[in-house]
């Protein structure tokens, strides 16, 4: 990548709209669903004033709507953030968790979980999932060997690592047909089982990695440029390189395990806002995140009530708008280029 | 009543029989005359003659087949076909029927489900190999699934002890339909797993509820997905407020403590009155003989239900 497409400049206004793009979404959000609530009162019992919701529809906002909101938030930033710096980090601009795959690990950790699942799955799917995660990556790296920092190399090995983890998954889920309902519904993508159980265990995951990555975001940028250029900020690439991508890879995870495997979140919102702002800086993964985490409370949005009051799987909206948006904003960069 | 009754089913049996002629009712034993053709689950088979080494990749058509007094040509059946006991159980999947594993038995029937993966590749297939292939189709409502058992009866010469069968279902049925009819309005939700996927009554096992008179609070959500099993959003659920849950996905871990545990779920009705039924495996979804059984489960658990 030539130096001179990197800008390194940022300016606090866009992170600043970023994060009022998500208190809009999220407003929206906590204000729509299958049932009607009304949004003064809903204000009212969030701010803790008298005159808010009472009984049942306190319960339905405080216990089942707010918690998914927070919880489609948190993973939204998680697999945006992720997918940025997996970008960067690779020098890939295609680099995503699924390329990687991470996610199809998560996802064969998650199946081994529910195919034998007696008992409790939400004690044990994160768990399963997490591990699953960490070894594909594991493996990812293991396989690309000692030229685990040439990028092409290691997009293959993750790609073919990936490719093993769903065949896995796949026989798993013929040999178990009685779990198949379980399991396909988890592989769609949905947030329709968030409690604040769930919120609690991905919030502290997903914070912790993406604060990691806000840390290193400077460093990053150096990386994007050449591996000399990271020496030069007296930083060894290699090292760098690994917690950068286990920071992505723990958001990932929780993320995966969270809420199933959600599409082109991880592909759409980095290169949405780099080429929104035609900034292609680490600087931006706080915005990213941002965005990230409006996008996919918009999508949840709309899985809650398209079809209400059934639900919508939320990977098909991610992918539904997110395909067609990606493709766009691919266009009009060219075109800038 | 009876009269009537036996009238319509010939009606039925002379439409499903095309070539080959009705089966001869004498003194009320019926002879299946070979070869014949029948159409099950909407696509034409050709029997040739009496089949001895079947093979049944239904777990429904299994039960209904030893029910009728076939299980003695039953030469295999799928893995999931684990009722009754003395069914010869195989490796052979349901979902994903493996051609060279069947004709390597070399049956003379295979009993397939219409929804096992590219089911009707695999009749032609397996038609190419001269095995008959009778499609299995999940029936819409109990007419049909009498009519499935009869077809079986038709096609393996125990037509008599089929309509035997279907005659005693109906009978029993309706005796535990009179007894436990509901006439006020008890709303309930039938859970498929723990995402909330549940059935509208345009499916068979709505339809069960729905002679019981209850209210199906998925009903709201039909035509959400062309089958008849949508995901029901939890805001909806709390919100319609059922007075009885059904557990179908109780053999994944789900009770009424984990149901009771949701977070939200601790108002509903069915919950603080304890009305949480999780249901048989397997019974809710095979429309064989033990239908009656799920009736039967469905009516004890009213029984239960406290206002």
């Amino acid at each position: 990548m030539p130096t001179n497409q990197i800008d390194r400049v940022w300016r606090w206004q866009i992170t600043a709209s970023a994060a009022a793009a998500l208190l809009i979404a999220g407003l929206l959000a906590i204000g729509f669903g299958p049932v009607n609530l009304n949004f003064l009162a809903i204000i009212k019992t969030l701010l803790g004033l008298p005159n808010g919701l009472q009984d049942q529809d306190r319960t339905l906002l405080l216990e089942l709507r707010l918690p998914r909101v927070v919880l489609g938030a948190l993973v939204g930033a998680a697999l945006a953030t992720s997918g940025a710096v997996y970008q960067s980090v690779f020098r890939n601009p295609l680099a995503d968790p699924y390329l990687l795959g991470v996610a199809s690990g998560a996802g064969l950790g998650a199946t081994i979980a529910i195919t034998n699942g007696a008992g409790n799955l939400h004690a044990f799917l994160p768990l399963f999932a997490f591990f699953g995660g960490v070894l594909a990556v594991g493996a990812t790296f293991l396989v690309a060997g000692k030229r685990f920092a040439d990028p092409s190399t290691l997009l293959l090995a993750g790609i073919a690592i990936g490719s093993f983890a769903t065949a896995f998954q796949t026989y798993l889920q013929q040999r178990n047909s009685a779990a198949l309902r379980p399991v396909y519904s988890w592989i769609l993508g949905q947030l329709t089982v968030a409690d604040w159980d769930v919120v609690k265990w991905a919030g502290i995951y997903i914070l912790i990695a993406l604060f990691i990555l806000i840390r290193i975001a400077k460093v990053l940028d150096a990386l994007m440029l050449s591996d000399e250029e990271a020496y030069s900020l007296g930083v060894s690439p290699q090292k760098i390189r690994l917690i950068a991508v286990a920071a992505a890879t723990l958001a990932t995870a929780t993320a995966v395990s969270a809420s199933g495997l959600i599409g082109f979140v991880g592909i759409v919102v980095p290169h949405l806002v780099r080429g929104l702002t035609k900034r292609a800086t680490n600087r931006s993964l706080l915005a990213i995140a941002f965005v990230g985490a409006a996008f996919l409370v918009i999508a949840d949005l709309g899985a809650r009530t398209l079809l209400s009051p059934a639900e919508l799987p939320i990977g098909v909206i991610t992918a539904f708008v997110g395909a067609p948006f990606f493709l766009f904003v691919l266009r009009a960069r060219n075109r800038g280029a | 009543m009876f009269k009537q009754r036996s009238r319509l089913y010939i009606v039925l049996l002379a439409a499903t029989v095309l070539v080959g002629g009705m089966p001869a009712i004498a003194n009320g034993a019926s002879i299946t005359k070979y070869p014949i053709t029948i159409i099950s689950g909407g696509y034409s088979t050709l029997i040739s003659k009496k089949p001895t080494r079947i093979i049944s990749l239904s777990p429904s058509a299994t039960e209904s087949l030893f029910a009728i007094g076939a299980g003695k040509q039953v030469l295999a059946v799928d893995s999931l076909s684990n009722f009754p006991k003395s069914a010869p159980i195989s490796d052979l999947g349901a979902f994903e029927p493996n051609v060279e594993a069947i004709a390597a038995l070399k049956p003379d029937l295979v009993v397939l489900s219409i929804d096992a993966m590219k089911s009707l590749v695999v009749k032609e297939a397996l038609e190419k190999l001269k095995i008959a292939v009778l499609i299995e189709k999940a029936p819409e409502d109990l007419a049909q699934a009498y009519k499935g058992i009869e077809i079986l009866g038709i096609v393996t010469d125990n037509s008599s002890a089929a309509k035997k069968l279907t005659f005693k279902m109906a009978a029993l049925i309706k005796s535990i339909l009179n007894r436990a009819k509901v006439t006020n309005k008890v709303t309930f939700f039938h859970e498929l797993d723990s995402t909330l996927y549940s059935a509208t009554s345009d499916t068979f096992i709505g339809k069960v509820y729905k002679d019981f008179g209850l209210i199906n609070i998925a009903d709201k959500a039909a035509g959400a997905d062309s089958y008849g099993y949508p995901q029901l959003s939890a805001e909806y659920l709390v919100k319609s407020d059922p007075a009885i849950i059904f557990l179908a996905d109780a053999e994944y871990g789900e009770s009424a403590a984990t149901v009771k545990a949701r977070s939200g779920w601790s108002g509903i009705t069915a919950v603080v009155k304890k009305n949480i039924f999780a249901l048989p495996n397997d019974i809710p979804s095979r429309w064989g003989p033990r239908l009656v059984d799920f009736y039967r489960f469905v009516a004890t658990a009213l029984a239960k239900v406290k206002k």
